[in-house]
Parts: structure tokens; sequence; C-alpha cells
């Protein structure tokens, strides 16, 4: 794929890139005057119709019919008719050309919401919410979203809205709670990554594919939480690599004193070492019940404990690039009908949003607009990294 | 904070990467910019990383500068050992400040030989995560496989044809794959022309294929797109 090729009927306007993307290359492309993202898979690939019969083709094509079964599966489990469901993004194409898969579908395009900490506590709530009612639509059906991250949520505010609110996207690397991939094939960040994924991809004996559940988007959601109020990641000691290194050591994680007790409770109940002590998704939204819940306060001297010395601030990862398009990303989701437009979200009260599938959107929005949108697209770029003031 | 520092149970990642850097005559007006990238490379990478909040357990480096067979078989091919960095740079630097873009004939090269050499690298097997990158840089196509079999000092290990290379770098549940599914990635920095962008981009696994036009290098972009597929996948 590169810039100027034709893909089934779809040009190819933009320099292909894998910019955020994993295992795929993306652009932007056109077809009948529309805009579109493009995604070319890196794997699987097809073999050729006309290849001649051998183990190795047979092996591949069983491969590629599993793909394809995989991706369907997802698509009939996250059902756009489902409550919420009229905020799914949904793919307008999945083909393959050549030994190619690829997938397509309507261009977004985004600018960044630079500090979501400086939100007011309303419409941090709100963000939340909608971030967690799409999490929530995932696990209603017992799928593991997987590789839960900043850069897995797309991130919308209308002209005329008031309020930000979050889709979860990129549904690639999902799986059935209890059923993950094996230990090397399984995808995560190392950063968001749950104490028990860390485990498994060590192939700890403990840690059987059965405790990979609903409980591992649960502590990535208790991160990005904490990311998004506070502006920074829960600090831990630095000998721990990440998180979930120190949880799995025993360790705390040292949550912002300034999060209310509420928020506290809440965010040291998703981080905890055992998957089974988390809380639900719907009990994630029940404690969103009052913005107050989502406010930074300043305590006094003695009230919480203080910052550890040697605790130093675990940087902000997954930040947006104030760069053109290139390092952008719009993620496709994988679906049979195209998204309603008429049930784009409205922001008061938040609706649950989820795209499946769905590359994270540009971190800058693409000189060229297509059609004039109702909405925008923002992606959460944290570019403050001071440190903050306070750390229980 | 030293390695002894680190908490023993804090995930470990390998990070291995092979430069097939195509050092044929043709290559001269764009080698020095490929040179340079190389060099930054631990540097750049380890910048990314650490913005991502995250880090390399292992970085090694390989280098296979190739020419052509049919025209020297005697130079047609100079590579270096895994090596480790940033223990082991300046190994790395000497070996890759020496490369000159001479000779090579006419076109096409012994890319293959180059990449077939590659994807039998003695990759790191352990730590709990791995990631297996080749890059491979060139302005011309190559020479089918075997064409010069015959010649002296060509390697005896490497496959006679590319439809035997394609069963080495394998699939998912391939049984003849030398490299680990999960953790490989083939960049080519090609030009749109066989066996680069077909079969190769085509219908093999986990390849990236950024086209080239002879007489342009390696730039910023390129970079990025090789870091990128590292940090990324981590």
């Amino acid at each position: 794929m590169k810039q100027g090729d034709v893909i089934g009927g779809y040009r190819v306007t933009t320099e292909p890139t894998n910019a955020g993307g994993g295992k795929c290359i993306w652009a932007f492309a056109e077809k009948g005057g529309h805009q579109y993202f493009i995604k070319r898979f890196l794997e699987p690939k097809r073999p050729r119709d006309d290849a001649a019969d051998s183990a190795s083709v047979r092996i591949r094509r069983q491969l590629a019919d599993e793909f394809e079964d995989r991706h369907r599966t997802i698509m009939n489990r996250l059902r756009p008719d489902a409550r919420g469901g009229g905020n799914l993004v949904l793919a307008t194409d999945f083909f393959h050309e050549g030994s190619t898969y690829y997938k397509v579908t309507e261009r977004i395009d985004t600018s960044s919401l630079e500090k979501p900490q400086t939100l007011e506590p309303r419409h941090k709530m709100v963000l939340l919410k909608t971030l967690g009612n799409s999490l929530k639509q995932l696990h209603d059906i017992d799928v593991v979203h997987g590789d839960l991250k900043p850069l897995n949520v797309l991130v919308q505010k209308r002209d005329d809205a008031t309020f930000h609110t979050a889709k979860l996207i990129d549904f690639d690397d999902s799986y059935i709670a209890g059923n993950p991939p094996e230990p090397d094939d399984i995808a995560g960040d190392s950063v968001y990554g749950a104490p028990e994924w860390r485990r498994y991809m060590q192939r700890d004996g403990s840690i059987g594919p059965e405790q990979l559940t609903c409980a591992v988007d649960v502590f990535a959601l208790g991160l990005m939480t904490h990311l998004y109020l506070t502006g920074e990641l829960p600090h831990h000691d630095r000998r721990y690599g990440s998180p979930a290194d120190a949880v799995n050591a025993g360790e705390h994680l040292d949550l912002d004193t300034r999060l209310s007790d509420e928020m506290l409770g809440l965010l040291r109940a998703m981080t905890a070492r055992a998957p089974r002590s988390r809380p639900r998704i719907a009990t994630f939204l029940k404690s969103l019940s009052d913005p107050k819940v989502c406010a930074l306060q300043h305590r006094r001297p003695g009230t919480a404990k203080a910052t550890s010395p040697a605790a130093k601030p675990t940087p902000a990862p997954e930040t947006a690039k104030p760069s053109g398009p290139r390092t952008s990303r719009i993620k496709t989701n994988l679906a049979s009908t195209p998204r309603p437009r008429a049930a784009a979200p409205s922001p008061e009260p938040p609706r649950p949003a989820v795209a499946e599938d769905t590359p994270a959107p540009p971190a800058t929005p693409p000189a060229a607009e297509g059609p004039a949108e109702r909405t925008s697209r923002v992606r959460i770029n944290l570019g403050d990294r001071s440190p903050r003031r306070g750390s229980s | 904070m030293s390695n002894a520092e680190q908490y023993q149970g804090n995930l470990q990642y390998a990070v291995d990467i092979v430069l097939c850097v195509d050092a044929t005559g043709s290559m001269h007006p764009v080698l020095d910019t490929v040179k340079s990238s190389a060099l930054q490379f631990h540097d750049r990478l380890d910048d990314v990383m650490a913005k991502k909040g995250k880090a390399i357990s292992q970085l090694r480096l390989k280098v296979i500068a190739f020419r052509d067979f049919g025209d020297d078989a005697s130079t047609a091919i100079q590579q270096t050992d895994f090596l480790q960095l940033p223990a082991q740079a300046r190994n790395f630097e000497e070996f890759v400040r020496g490369i000159e873009a001479s000779g090579g004939g006419d076109i096409p090269e012994s890319g293959l030989e180059a990449l077939a050499l590659a994807i039998n690298s003695p990759w790191e097997t352990g730590l709990d995560r791995r990631r297996h990158v080749i890059v491979m840089f060139t302005d011309a196509p190559a020479h089918a496989l075997g064409t010069h079999a015959g010649t002296q000092s060509y390697p005896a290990s490497i496959p006679r044809s590319l439809d035997d290379l394609f069963e080495q770098w394998g699939y998912a549940r391939s049984q003849t794959a030398v490299m680990e599914q999960s953790a490989k990635r083939l960049v080519l920095f090609a030009p749109d022309l066989a066996p680069w962008s077909d079969p190769i981009a085509e219908e093999w696994d986990l390849t990236l294929h950024f086209a080239s036009k002879a007489g342009q290098g390696l730039e910023e972009f390129e970079m990025d797109e090789i870091i990128e597929t590292i940090a990324n996948s981590l």
C-alpha cells in the first residue's frame, strides 16, 4: 500500500504509516468523494486462490479463516442495536485484496485535548463515565479489550456540546474472558498491563488463562482514571518497571492525595493485585454519581501519607504527538453496517460510545476536512509532566 | 538505575535488530545518511521508549552490508555478530563507519542473500518478551536466490529459492519457521519492484514495505517508522 494506490476501490491519499499501529499500517483514502481511513493488516496473509495445494497453504488458509471468524464473533457480540450501541463507530468495509486484509471506516479528524486534568470535575466525570460505559459494552458480552491505554481511547467533543465523551477503540486484540491468546501472542501495553497479564506472559505457574478476565481492563482503567484526573499515573518505586510490577511485588501504588476519598478507595480497589478484588465496571460507573468524586482537593498536612522520596513520577505514556497527520491515527472498526449518523453521542447525559477495532485518531486536525461534521474528536495529550503536589 | 537495583520480577524485554544495508555504488548518495541514522538509532529508541514510560532490558544490533556475488564474491557480504548496546557501541560504530558504497556492478544485487542471513541470525530466545526486527535498505531489485550459489564464499546455508526462504520466515503454526512469529517484523525500505513489493511485502506476514526510489535515503520519517514499530509493540 502506498500513496496513490487504489485498493478495493479506495484511493490512498496519504503516505501509509505504522505510527501507533502495532500490526498494521494505515492511511487515509478517498472513494466516491468521501474520505475514509484504511488499515492494512500485517497478518495473517491469505493464500491466493490459485495457490497450489500444499501443507503450508492449507495451514495459512485455515489461519485466514480463523482470522475472519474471530472478527465476526466480536462483531456478532457487539451489536449496534444493543443499549448504547447507537454510538458504535462501525467499519464501512472489510475485505481482502490479493493476500492482504483491509478494514475501512469513515475518516474522523481530531485535535488534542492537552490537559484533561484541568477540566472541571463535572466534565471529568462525564468523560470517565463515557469511557466506563464504552468498556461496559464489551464486558457485558464477556469480551476483554486487552489493550486499554490512552492511545486506544478516542475523545469526542461536538462543536455544540458542553462535555467531552470517550470512545474505546481498537479491538483487534480483544478476547473472550478466560480465553486469551498464548503468552507469546497476547497483546497488551507494558505500562497499562495488569499484574496477572504480566505474570501470564512470564509463564508464572500461578496464572492460567482462566484468570485473564475483564479485571485486566479494570486495572488499566484505574491507571487511566488517575491519569485523567491528575495528569499523571500513580507513582511507584523506581525499582519496578511498571505499576503492575510494583503491585506484583506486593507494593501499593502511590495515589495522588488530592483525589477524593471515594476516588482513592475506588482506584485502590481497581489496582488491587488480585483480579477478583477489583470492582466490576458497573461499580466504577456507580461511583461516578457525583462530580465531587472527581474533584482534586488540598489536604492539610498530616491528613494523608506524604510522597515517598524514592517515588518518581511515572511518565504519562502514549501522548499525542504535536505533529502532522503522519503521526496521527484513526482506528477502524469491524462491522457490517455504517454508523447511523442520527445516533451520534449526545453530550448530556453521557452516552456510551464504543468503536469496535478502531485505531487512535490523529493528534492534530488534518488540513483538508471532509464534509462539515457536527462533531470534532480530540485525543488526550498529557503534556504537563510537572511533579504533583502530594501522593498517598 | 543499574540493572542490579531493578526488581528482578520486572517484565524483561529483548530487542534484536538486524540492519541489512545495500553498500553498492548506487547507494553512495544516501549511504552516509543511512549510517548516520544507524549510529543514532540507540539513543533515539531509548528516547522514544522513555517518553512512553517503557524500557528495553536488552538491545542488540547486527549489521549486514551486502553487494553482489555476481560482481565480486569477496566483498558481497560483510557482517557483524549481534552487538549489545550500549556496551559494544564502539564496535558497532567502527563497523558502520567502515561501510563504503562501492562495486555491485549492474542491478540486481544480492539483497535476498542478506535477508536470508538475517532471518537465520541467532535471535534472542530468553527474557520474557522479544522483538526481532529486520530492516532492509536498498535501492535495487535482487538476484534470485541461488543464482550465484557456485561462487566463492557463497554461504552454504542460504536457501536455494524464495519459496524456501518464505518457509523459513514462516507464519503462525509453521513447522519450518526459524523466527518467532510473535516477535518478528520485516521493514523494507526498498523499491517497488520484485521481489520486495511482490511477493515479499504482499505475501509475507508482518512485513512493512516503504517504497524507496534510487537516490532517496533514510529520512526522518523512515527512522521514525522503525522506532515506532518497535516501541508500539512492547
